[in-house]
């Protein structure tokens, strides 16, 4: 890891001596700049640290769903290296074995032992809160890097319950998510492996029960798995160079493959159908030749929605040769598998070939780096968590924990703030801006379960995103989208303001309200919900500090929310306003006020 | 089921007691909206409504032959009946939705299907057929993303250039927005008509006004766009009047802090300059909607209560608000999905085009009750067709496809451009793989909507710069 020095950064040192100095804003300088911190930072290694609990603080900012001062602590306590390495080591917290609980509870109040949807977002919201799981004997789930990078993961492998089968199954949808957990930290190529053949992937991309050509019918094979696999799962639409520039030819981008590829994999992805275990008389129709288009589960929580894809050999087309990617060093020569592989057989050979492709280590590193860092990485950061992609240091390909590792520990990522100090970053996810309000306010439910994910409607239309709700395989925004304005004419992308319309910029701080106004420690300000399952604020941790010294409440939410980075201008202006409320519940009026201002605010909305 | 978000806010209202709290914006914006009411002649108002089929539109099953030959053809590729299972129409069926075109008028384009062949509409359309019978809707054939105009022969070969990365929704859709296959990072032509045309307009809120989120379509290289929640006008809480106001009462140093925030030249970073740009124009825009809407009579006509009718429900009522609004020119845009019919294509094409047709016809029926009927227009448009093979129980994605175009300005009754053949085998007007090659390009589409729409020769040129390179630069589908 190369160390890197800013020849400016003294010259910018002494500037902020001066300005602090003299309190004084130049006319030309926008209020929100802020006075670099001295000698902080850039002298260590990147993977050296944190030195401050600003650093740790910003780098849980990154790495999980939000930094809590416990985290904070134990962060500063052992270090970022030895952090990881415990976080790489926890097994995933799941989702299915929650919906298997509810099931057993009683039936009252109303709907308690119903699954849903909505039963799946409150286990999603309890392991990424890591709050006192239930159905585990209130353990806390402790894997917050695991289930942070399985969300970024699910917004690069999309499925979705917008799709009319899935909207109803949350036990495929819980076991998708799990298998992502599950993968996070491990091989590329067993999660496309696992991606493919899981059952909430097959009916979402239709190849669920895809067949072999019969000209006699017109039928061919369904391309819609076959492309998107492509596109959006693996080498994408343009040959990339290893730190993920396009190449060029002539001036433009190179196609990574055509329509005769697409026919090729479409052909690949014949014969697969549900997985049988389970099915029979007084079950389900079991898939046979005879059944192919007939059967499957009706149930919900039977183990065909959870379980891989099985084959039904008479349906994968055996007699053609199928056109793969193909690039140097491809084992396919001409990238042609030949034909007469079974369905299993030409599976592996089609996914080898996915993976090994060289676009695949520059397309999820630059995919992972915007999700958790930076909209904006250079080519070189690219470039390096690509490298580790290729080769993990014991030679072994696509190890996506070493990719984790490399994303977070970049010199970019742990420095980039101060070297590239107007453009760093990236828009905070509506979800992320959410659950980073609990874990920092130490939210719970007095039952252990978690309504509050499940606003009416539905937290999408508050958001425009909600986990695995997107509207299609595209994700809630794309990797290249160019907010109008500035940003476009900057030539800068930012995927996450694509969801931020005019209606969103209305209802994501509303609801954001609601969370900071309604529900706190003292008890329910709007509404009422009976079932134990609201996450209250713990405001009262914070009441005695704002009532007293608002300045120490700003100061500890400066490093929670902001990683310390915030302006002397947003902090006066913050502070006026909490001085302001005066009275008995002017502690948790401050603490409120000073959450909602801060969670809106510009400097907050972007992660830095 | 959906139960959309103005409920929850009258709902909430009503539970505060319509408790009245002044706004922290907007006052004088929309003051300035509700006396620029006389700044344009009444007559002189028209409006463009997109409504984009998120997905790609199996148009071959929608808009279906059901004469011999042609039927014949169609049958070659879609081989199997509904009542077998496949995605076939029998032919009764298609007669019994008979769409019953008008003669050809000398020296105009437009009349019958260029085949010649008789044609019927899909079942579940029975309004949108009604107003296509009735001169108030046409059918343009085959239109699609293109470069130049090309032959089977041409892309087989190579020697003709195509958009790039054809087939992918993606790409494909962005191509439809911008009709500038040629140019990356364009903006969309609805966004480009606004540039020129911003003028027009004395209000304050953007032209271009999307009922579905943000959209490249109406993004143009100087005019920014509007979304509004198709449920009505949604205020933010902190500032006053929004759903749970009152349970922090009066605010005004929360205000204060809020707005110098958000203030414009206020942050440092590019980003945050951005976060605050968004923040600020909502609630602006928000208090300008809100002040025009809240003073119109309730529109009689009903429209289905769907995400389409929903949308264009809001779109009807800002088109009677478009003296308030202080506007002479509107585009809309609306958007659905599912249509990406890869499987269940027979059940879910029935569900999306029953939801098109409705809400496209109560969207005309409030057109005629506001008398504004011969003043909008209303298009279709989607990321493309869809194969004429099949993969089982669905189909996969094409390239050219048929629209619908809907208005009292409209040349009704008619079809326009080329109706491709559906043949399975030898069809001269595929690639040699099912997807039909588009006959007329997006640029010829959008350049027809945009003269009517009042963009000059010089201006359409500038928004289209590829529109040359095709036989001809209007339709004919408009008046």
């Amino acid at each position: 890891m190369a160390m890197r020095i800013d020849p400016c950064r003294a010259a910018r040192a002494l500037a902020a001596i001066v300005f602090m100095l003299t309190g004084a804003v130049a006319s030309a300088q926008p209020q929100s700049a802020r006075p670099d911190p001295l000698l902080a930072h850039g002298f260590e290694r990147a993977d050296a640290g944190p030195a401050t609990d600003a650093a740790a603080a910003r780098f849980l900012a990154q790495a999980t769903f939000g930094p809590t001062l416990e985290d904070i602590a134990h962060l500063r306590a052992v270090g970022y290296a030895a952090w990881i390495d415990e976080q790489l080591a926890l097994p995933a917290s799941t989702q299915v074995p929650y919906l298997d609980w509810v099931t057993t509870l009683p039936s009252q109040p109303d709907g308690n032992n119903h699954v849903t949807d909505a039963t799946r977002l409150e286990i999603w919201a309890i392991n990424a809160l890591g709050t006192p799981d239930p159905s585990r004997g209130n353990v806390r789930p402790r894997d917050a890097l695991r289930q942070r990078v399985a969300f970024a993961l699910s917004e690069i492998f999309v499925v979705s319950n917008k799709n009319g089968t899935l909207a109803y199954q949350p036990w495929a949808l819980a076991s998708w998510y799990d298998m992502l957990a599950t993968n996070a930290f491990g091989s590329y190529r067993t999660l496309l492996e696992d991606v493919t053949l899981h059952p909430a992937m097959g009916i979402y991309l239709s190849h669920i029960q895809n067949q072999k050509a019969d000209p006699t019918r017109n039928i061919r094979p369904d391309e819609n798995y076959a492309r998107e696999v492509m596109q959006l799962f693996s080498v994408g639409l343009v040959q990339l160079a290893a730190d993920g520039t396009p190449v060029l030819a002539g001036g433009q981008p190179v196609p990574t493959y055509d329509q005769a590829t697409v026919r090729g994999f479409a052909a690949v992805f014949t014969g697969w159908n549900w997985n049988n275990t389970g099915c029979g008389p007084g079950s389900y129709t079991c898939c046979t030749v005879q059944t192919y288009t007939n059967c499957g589960p009706y149930d919900y929580n039977v183990p065909a929605w959870k379980l891989p894809m099985q084959p039904i050999e008479p349906f994968h087309d055996t007699t053609s040769s199928k056109q793969l990617l193909a690039y140097p060093g491809s084992t396919l020569p001409g990238g042609v598998l030949a034909a007469g592989g079974n369905a299993r057989a030409e599976l592996a050979a089609a996914l080898d070939n996915l993976s090994q492709h060289p676009n695949v280590g520059p397309f999820i590193a630059r995919r992972l780096i915007q999700r958790l860092v930076t909209s904006n990485p250079s080519p070189a950061y690219i470039g390096r968590v690509a490298a580790v992609f290729a080769n993990d240091g014991q030679g072994t390909r696509g190890n996506l924990g070493a990719v984790v590792r490399a994303v977070l520990l970049d010199a970019e990522a742990r420095f980039g703030q101060w070297n590239d100090t107007a453009r760093f970053g990236k828009l905070r996810e509506p979800l992320v801006r959410t659950t980073h309000l609990w874990r920092a306010m130490n939210a719970a439910s007095t039952g252990g379960r978690i309504d509050t994910i499940n606003p009416y409607p539905p937290i999408e239309d508050w958001y425009g995103q909600g986990p695995l709700r997107s509207p299609s395989v595209f994700n809630f925004f794309r990797p290249d989208f160019r907010r109008h304005g500035e940003i476009a004419a900057a030539g800068l992308y930012s995927p996450e303001f694509q969801i931020l319309s005019d209606t969103m910029a209305v209802g994501t701080p509303n609801r954001l309200f609601s969370l900071a106004f309604c529900w706190h420690s003292d008890g329910e300000s709007c509404w009422t919900n009976g079932r134990g399952a609201t996450l209250y604020l713990d405001t009262a941790r914070d009441a005695t500090l704002a009532a007293s010294d608002p300045d120490a409440l700003l100061a500890r939410y400066d490093l929670l929310f902001l990683s310390g980075q915030m302006s002397p201008f947003m902090r006066a202006t913050l502070r006026t306003r909490l001085v302001a409320i005066t009275g008995a519940n002017r502690g948790r009026q401050r603490v409120q006020h000073a959450l909602y201002l801060i969670l809106n605010s510009p400097e907050y909305a972007i992660q830095k | 089921m959906h139960v959309h978000r103005r409920r929850f806010l009258v709902r909430s209202l009503a539970a505060l007691g319509g408790a009245g709290l002044s706004g922290a914006f907007g006052s004088l914006r929309a003051f300035a909206a509700a006396t620029s009411q006389q700044a344009f002649p009444p007559g002189d108002f028209k409006a463009l409504v997109c409504i984009f089929l998120n997905g790609g539109n199996d148009s071959f099953n929608t808009i279906v032959p059901y004469s011999a030959q042609a039927y014949a053809d169609y049958r070659s590729s879609r081989t199997v009946l509904m009542a077998n299972g496949g995605l076939a129409f029998d032919q009764a069926t298609l007669q019994a939705n008979a769409l019953v075109p008008r003669a050809p008028v000398a020296g105009l384009p437009g009349g019958p299907p260029s085949d010649g062949a008789n044609y019927g509409m899909h079942p579940a359309m029975a309004g949108l057929r009604g107003l296509f019978n009735d001169g108030r809707a046409a059918i343009v054939g085959n239109v699609g993303t293109l470069l130049h105009p090309t032959s089977q022969a041409a892309y087989q070969a190579g020697t003709v250039a195509v958009p790039p990365q054809l087939f992918s929704h993606s790409d494909q859709t962005t191509t439809w927005q911008t009709s500038r296959p040629d140019d990356a990072n364009a903006n969309g032509w609805g966004g480009r008509i606004a540039d020129l045309l911003h003028a027009a307009n004395s209000g304050a809120i953007p032209m271009c006004i999307s009922l579905s989120n943000n959209n490249l379509f109406q993004r143009g290289d100087t005019q920014d766009s509007y979304s509004i929640d198709p449920s009505g006008v949604e205020k933010l809480s902190y500032l006053g009047e929004g759903p749970e106001s009152w349970v922090i009462g009066p605010n005004a140093a929360g205000i204060a802090a809020w707005q110098a925030l958000v203030a414009e030249g206020a942050q440092a970073h590019l980003f945050e300059r951005a976060f605050a740009d968004s923040s600020r124009k909502a609630v602006d825009n928000y208090e300008v909607v809100d002040a025009a809407l809240s003073g119109a009579p309730t529109l009689a006509t009903s429209f289905p209560d769907t995400p389409l009718g929903r949308q264009l429900r809001m779109a009807a009522q800002l088109v009677q608000v478009r003296g308030a609004l202080g506007m002479a020119r509107q585009v809309f845009f609306a958007s659905v999905g599912n249509y990406d019919t890869h499987s269940y294509q027979i059940d879910d094409q029935q569900a999306n085009l029953a939801q098109l047709s409705g809400a496209i016809t109560a969207f005309q029926a409030a057109m005629d009750e506001l008398g504004t009927a011969d003043r909008v227009t209303t298009f279709t448009a989607s990321d493309f067709g869809r194969t004429l093979g099949v993969n089982g129980d669905g189909t996969d994605h094409g390239w050219g496809g048929h629209h619908l175009v809907v208005g009292g300005a409209v040349r009704g009754a008619r079809f326009y451009g080329a109706m491709p053949s559906l043949r399975a085998n030898g069809n001269p007007d595929d690639t040699g793989y099912g997807q039909v090659i588009p006959t007329t390009a997006v640029d010829q589409y959008a350049a027809t909507l945009a003269r009517w729409f009042g963009v000059d020769t010089a201006g359409i040129a500038t928004i289209l710069p590829n529109l040359g390179r095709f036989a001809s630069a209007d339709l004919g589908f408009m008046s």
